[in-house]
């Protein structure tokens, strides 16, 4: 943009860091208490302590739902990968249909969650498919499948049709073209859906809370208490998936972003 | 010879289950369960069953009783009121990012969008303990002079469900305005500029207008995503904060009428789409390819 008079910029600076203290002033709280002895609004700042980390490890409550929120997250990103790739190849380069499936597949992710929620719920109740960790992932790939599928047709689209072709003229069948040439070249678009399926599915709650059975997963589990108030090492356990989160946003940023960037440059 | 021909047809039988489960899976997950929703919606409940002949009662319901309509209303006014705000904080925010250069611009981009990743119901608990009455709001509002005694003002009703909506969704705002400002061509600006108009005038006649698709996408967003919540309106708005998301939710709870749940989601399906489409509509940038 071109150069702005002084007061204006003072102003949009101070708005941004307005826009700033607000989204991070929530991520602040947690972080803070799982440190310091936090009563009635009071941070003590006196006697930092690891306490509440220590009886995060006793708590199996927890530990049990993390454990189900990760079986949940591997099972999704692994469901929605594969199926995701195999639409994304499949419509790729074929125009019939593809827009109205396409819509189909996006539906999900543009519904309110209660909507997508609900109808499963009716859906599986009318199959007779009893709600369980096997809904709750059906749910979940069914919410995160348009994220993978369109992050491997993009690349796709950005691959050069030469590459197949010279691998057809070298004498290569279609299976050597897809596993040496296609699927190599796919590969970091598909691990950056990955790990954004997996982002997605970790933190996923409203549909979560609609079709699941027994047990829950983290933010169900969270939900739940959350009436009640949280004790304070779910404090030390939001900072670690804090933590936790941004590591995976810095993975998804390196898989994703240096291939964009690259195509963009050529 | 043979084998190359065994490859060739497995190859041939692999593409037919590929195209088979292109066209199955979206459909059976998607497209049967919304279609099973909609017929669900004409169905009624009597005594704690569902009864499967079609009626429209559950509309008629929704049109007739006094309770629905406002509740509807009510919330489709908060859900604008929350684009609204996220769109006022977020283009500022958003156009000051494009005055930053290269590396910056980007960082502090990810760095404004890096909440959304991180979990949902611990940013409504954070930001119902800062809204609270010994939360951070009341006691920095009380050191200022603004209020003499902590307010109630700020929880358990629709004030707080509409701080909190804005606050979670203020990144979703950032994002397509953001988009839209950056494909701005410069040469527009720099023209308008060497033409003698003031800055302000290159901002309301060029900028503006060249952004708006990008407030569109924006509020079509943020809209849809607040008017689909029921958890923060559950955690924050207490009794009088009653959403529709609410009223939906307990449909399929503690009221247990899962049919008129499903003619609620109907209206909600609507309102959702109508604000999508208007977002496409407006969002569709016409002129930046200049």
């Amino acid at each position: 943009m071109s150069a702005l008079p002084r007061p204006s910029t003072i102003f949009l600076a101070a708005i941004t860091s307005l826009v700033a203290v607000l989204l991070y002033s929530p991520l602040f709280v947690p972080i803070v208490s799982s440190f310091f002895i936090i009563s009635h609004g009071n941070v003590d700042w006196s006697s930092p302590t690891l306490s509440t980390y220590v009886a995060l490890a006793g708590n199996h409550d927890i530990l049990a739902a993390l454990r189900t929120t990760l079986i949940v997250g591997v099972c999704t990103v692994i469901l929605s990968v594969v199926s995701g790739t195999l639409l994304a190849l499949y419509y790729h380069g074929r125009r019939s249909g593809r827009s109205v499936l396409q819509f189909i597949i996006f539906l999900p992710f543009l519904m309110p969650p209660i909507i997508s929620g609900l109808a499963l719920l009716i859906f599986f109740r009318e199959i007779g498919l009893e709600r369980s960790l096997l809904t709750v992932v059906i749910g979940h790939t069914v919410f995160v499948l348009a994220i993978v599928y369109r992050t491997v047709l993009m690349r796709l689209q950005s691959m050069s049709r030469t590459l197949v072709e010279a691998s057809y003229d070298l004498g290569a069948t279609g299976w050597q073209t897809f596993w040496r040439v296609i699927l190599p070249n796919l590969s970091s678009a598909m691990v950056g859906g990955a790990i954004l399926a997996f982002a997605l599915s970790f933190d996923e709650t409203m549909i979560t809370i609609l079709v699941t059975g027994t047990q829950s997963t983290l933010p169900v589990r969270l939900w739940a208490m959350m009436r009640l108030g949280f004790s304070p090492d779910i404090n030390a356990l939001v900072a670690l998936i804090l933590m936790f989160t941004v590591l995976l946003c810095v993975l998804a940023a390196r898989f994703l972003i240096p291939r964009q960037m690259a195509t963009e440059r050529n | 010879m043979s084998g190359v021909g065994s490859t060739q047809a497995a190859e041939r039988r692999l593409s037919q289950l590929v195209t088979v489960l292109a066209f199955a899976l979206p459909v059976i997950f998607v497209l049967v369960p919304l279609a099973i929703f909609l017929v669900y919606s004409f169905f009624s409940v009597d005594q704690g069953t569902i009864v499967h002949s079609p009626t429209l009662g559950n509309y008629v319901r929704f049109f007739t009783d006094p309770i629905f309509l406002p509740v509807f209303w009510n919330t489709i006014v908060l859900c604008v009121s929350v684009a609204v705000i996220c769109i006022l904080l977020a283009y500022p925010a958003a156009y000051f990012l494009t005055t930053l250069k290269g590396r910056w611009r980007y960082a502090l981009l990810m760095l404004l969008l890096v909440p959304l990743l991180m979990s949902y119901v611990i940013k409504i608990y954070a930001i119902r303990s800062i809204l609270g009455l010994n939360g951070f709001l009341n006691k920095a509002l009380v050191a200022l002079g603004i209020l003499d005694q902590p307010s109630t003002l700020f929880v358990f009703n629709m004030n707080a469900i509409l701080l909190t909506l804005s606050l979670l969704l203020i990144p979703f705002a950032i994002l397509p305005i953001f988009l839209s400002l950056e494909r701005i061509p410069q040469t527009l600006l720099r023209a308008s500029d060497d033409l003698g108009a003031s800055s302000l005038q290159t901002f309301l006649r060029i900028t503006l207008p060249l952004s708006l698709p990008g407030v569109a996408s924006a509020a079509s967003f943020v809209f849809v995503l607040a008017i689909g919540d029921f958890l923060t309106p559950q955690m924050v708005g207490g009794i009088s904060g009653f959403t529709f998301g609410r009223i939906l939710y307990s449909q399929f709870g503690t009221a247990y009428n899962w049919p008129f749940g499903a003619a609620l989601s109907v209206a909600l399906a609507i309102v959702v789409i109508a604000a999508i489409l208007i977002g496409e509509r407006f969002g569709r940038s016409r002129g930046t390819s200049v």
